[in-house]
């Protein structure tokens, strides 16, 4: 497309691709609540006859979005994001989906530490010892907080398996 | 035995030393939600619902609602000081406060602000005191039917009275039914819209959803308008709090006029944002003297505040009374009390008066510890904003998973969260509203229910709706509010709601 050579998305563009994906998933809920049964049986209506209801009303309302967007759209011209205010989000974002695949592998409260670590070092541009205090005392807290306070477990990795905390 | 000797018991319960401590633990964690970035009143709420599991629930819905009550005066403290309003229903009050605090009177502004705050939080619990039991008694009546109608005229009010555009809001509150529904289903107990996939047997929480669409979206948009605190800064002076406080009386009458306004908008579910609005609009047009409005006129901070919180109060009212919440925060604090155990609604008050007038005691208390201890705290929670976001953002986005996690000890919702932060960030920029979506949630259930056993009840004939005086006029003032916007076109108030939105979207 021509605006992304331009370097940005446009609002128009982007209502359009979001009306698109709500009508998508309307049309998901109402084939998936027609596999459980949208009909009457003897103990009354299935269990598909609400949803479906609901997954017909999200493909209207998408609809009329869609034709407003097309028809009667009155944020001309507008700008959703540009590559200088998309890069701080995904500088913001990409971090947040590495904390979780490394949480998954090594535990919340390791995850916590390295991602607080990453963020401070490379973003805030601290040294890394200050980072690594950081990181250290808010894994910390969570700890004291989580897991003494509120008695509440947080997911735990290896790591913690050879340090005894359990 | 009336009301007043219920709200007294109420108070020998929750005087106590313990439970005085957990005010003052909601209202400090509410004001730091209400000051932070990307962490506002519902969001705090969710975070802290898993940590209450195993508290009583007298002492957890004090801690929660205390919260609510500190996150609304947090909301406002930036909105002074720093031109950001916490919460998006403080954005009216950056208008006239952010000018006065810059002038040099942020005391001024500040005393303002929470004095009139806590005036219509205490107007607004004053109503639930004397409406509550009436209003529970008249729902006593209700059957399946007649829930449906009330669920439905929650909903139609939605879609009439908010100032985005009616089918959007239509999207987003029919997605929220759908995610209530996916899971097992309660009367037949078969799976519905899981799509084959085993973790979302369990359902999909609408904590989850919440720390999303709030949390992790609210985060996503303050990175990319790339904040910048330029705080003024504020100590407190005991002789400019007493100042202010002399001149509280010359505002009677916005005073008045705000509670007025916010006490209908908090019932209706229109929510404090638009209340807030409506109040400063209102306010700037009956002033003889416009000029002051957008430089610091008292008037304009006061209106949007009283409003603010006297609509956050009485949101709790069709809560209590009839189990269905006025803002997106209000339907958090009932998930929390359905898993809790506690159904809300007519019931809840001949089954549990001492937990209800516990919580609306607690209310009279609460928002009075909150204005001395935000009053007194002040600078402490305006230097937390001066934390790099660096530090502060990565912390909330850890805090937010972790909780997240605590819900069911599910990593797949980890995934969930991320997957509605990017939702709630694409909602936001294109004027989706989101506390329909979880208002649905939240209710998809009951609503569901109430649904279909009036179906069964009248053998799958929408008729059953109509069927006698009661239900008939529920569903026709639910008709009533869907088709608002095409009246209000007609008198001219829907350009007022429509700017009321237009400035919430920014936030």
């Amino acid at each position: 497309m021509a605006e992304l050579q331009k370097g940005y998305v446009s609002r128009k563009t982007m209502e359009i691709v979001t009306t698109l994906l709500t009508g998508g998933v309307g049309i998901a809920i109402c084939i998936e609540s027609w596999r459980s049964g949208v009909g009457w049986n003897e103990t009354g209506p299935e269990p598909g006859y609400f949803p479906f209801i609901v997954g017909s009303l999200v493909i209207l309302g998408s609809a009329v979005t869609l034709l407003r967007t097309l028809f009667f759209y009155n944020h001309e011209g507008e700008i959703f994001l540009d590559i200088e205010r998309a890069k701080p989000v995904l500088g913001f974002f990409l971090p947040i989906v590495a904390f979780i695949v490394i949480s998954l592998l090594l535990g919340l409260y390791v995850g916590t530490a390295l991602y607080i670590l990453g963020s401070m070092k490379w973003q805030g541009g601290y040294r890394w010892w200050v980072s690594a205090c950081a990181a250290l005392a808010v894994s910390a807290l969570f700890y004291l907080v989580f897991e003494v306070g509120f008695q509440v477990p947080l997911l735990k990795g290896p790591i913690e398996g050879w340090l005894g905390i359990y | 035995m009336g009301n007043f000797s219920y709200l007294m018991d109420g108070f020998s319960t929750i005087i106590t030393g313990h439970h005085i401590l957990i005010m003052i633990i909601g209202v400090m964690l509410g004001i730091l939600v209400g000051v932070l970035p990307g962490l506002g009143a519902p969001n705090g709420v969710s975070l802290l619902l898993p940590l209450t599991f195993t508290m009583d629930p007298i002492s957890a819905i004090i801690l929660l609602s205390c919260m609510y009550w500190g996150a609304l005066f947090g909301g406002s403290t930036t909105s002074i000081l720093f031109n950001i309003p916490g919460e998006p229903s403080s954005v009216a009050t950056t208008f006239d406060g952010y000018p006065m605090a810059k002038n040099g009177q942020a005391t001024r502004a500040l005393t303002l602000a929470f004095m009139s705050a806590g005036i219509g939080a205490l107007a607004g619990v004053i109503m639930i005191t004397l409406l509550s039991t009436w209003v529970a008694g008249f729902a006593l009546q209700f059957s399946s039917p007649e829930f449906f109608a009330v669920y439905f005229l929650a909903f139609a009010s939605f879609i009439g009275m908010s100032g985005n555009a009616p089918a959007k809001t239509l999207v987003t509150m029919m997605l929220g039914f759908a995610f209530a529904t996916v899971g097992m289903d309660t009367i037949s107990g078969g799976l519905r819209l899981t799509f084959g996939i085993p973790d979302l047997i369990k359902g999909v929480s609408f904590l989850v959803a919440v720390m999303g669409l709030f949390g992790i979206g609210e985060l996503l948009l303050t990175t990319e308008e790339g904040l910048r605190f330029d705080g003024i800064k504020a100590r407190v002076r005991i002789v400019d709090v007493l100042n202010a406080l002399k001149e509280m009386p010359r505002y009677s009458w916005s005073i008045l006029r705000s509670t007025v306004i916010g006490i209908w908008m908090g019932i209706t579910p229109a929510g404090p944002t638009a209340a807030s609005f409506m109040s400063y609009g209102l306010a700037r047009r009956f002033a003889r003297d416009k000029s002051q409005f957008g430089k610091g006129d008292p008037r304009g901070i006061v209106s949007p505040e009283t409003a603010d919180h006297s609509a956050g109060t009485a949101a709790l009212l069709p809560m209590l009374a009839l189990g269905v919440p006025g803002s997106a925060t209000a339907a958090v604090m009932m998930g929390g009390l359905m898993i809790w155990g506690l159904t809300p609604g007519p019931m809840l008050f001949i089954d549990r008066p001492d937990f209800v007038w516990g919580l609306i005691a607690s209310m009279y208390l609460g928002n009075v510890v909150a204005v001395v201890l935000v009053l007194a705290t002040v600078p402490i929670y305006a230097s937390i904003l001066r934390v790099p976001f660096s530090i502060v953002g990565p912390v909330i986005v850890a805090i937010i998973f972790s909780g997240a996690y605590q819900i069911a000890n599910s990593t797949f919702d980890m995934w969930l969260v991320l997957g509605f932060g990017i939702l709630g960030y694409l909602f936001k920029k294109l004027d989706y509203p989101i506390a329909p979506l979880v208002l649905a949630m939240v209710l998809g259930d009951k609503a569901e229910d109430a649904f279909r056993q009036s179906m069964l009840m009248s053998n799958g004939s929408l008729s059953i709706f109509w069927s006698n005086p009661l239900v008939t006029g529920i569903m026709v003032l639910g008709l009533l509010m869907l088709l608002w916007p095409v009246f209000a076109n007609a008198v001219g108030v829907h350009n007022l709601r429509r700017r009321a939105a237009r400035h919430s979207a920014k936030v």
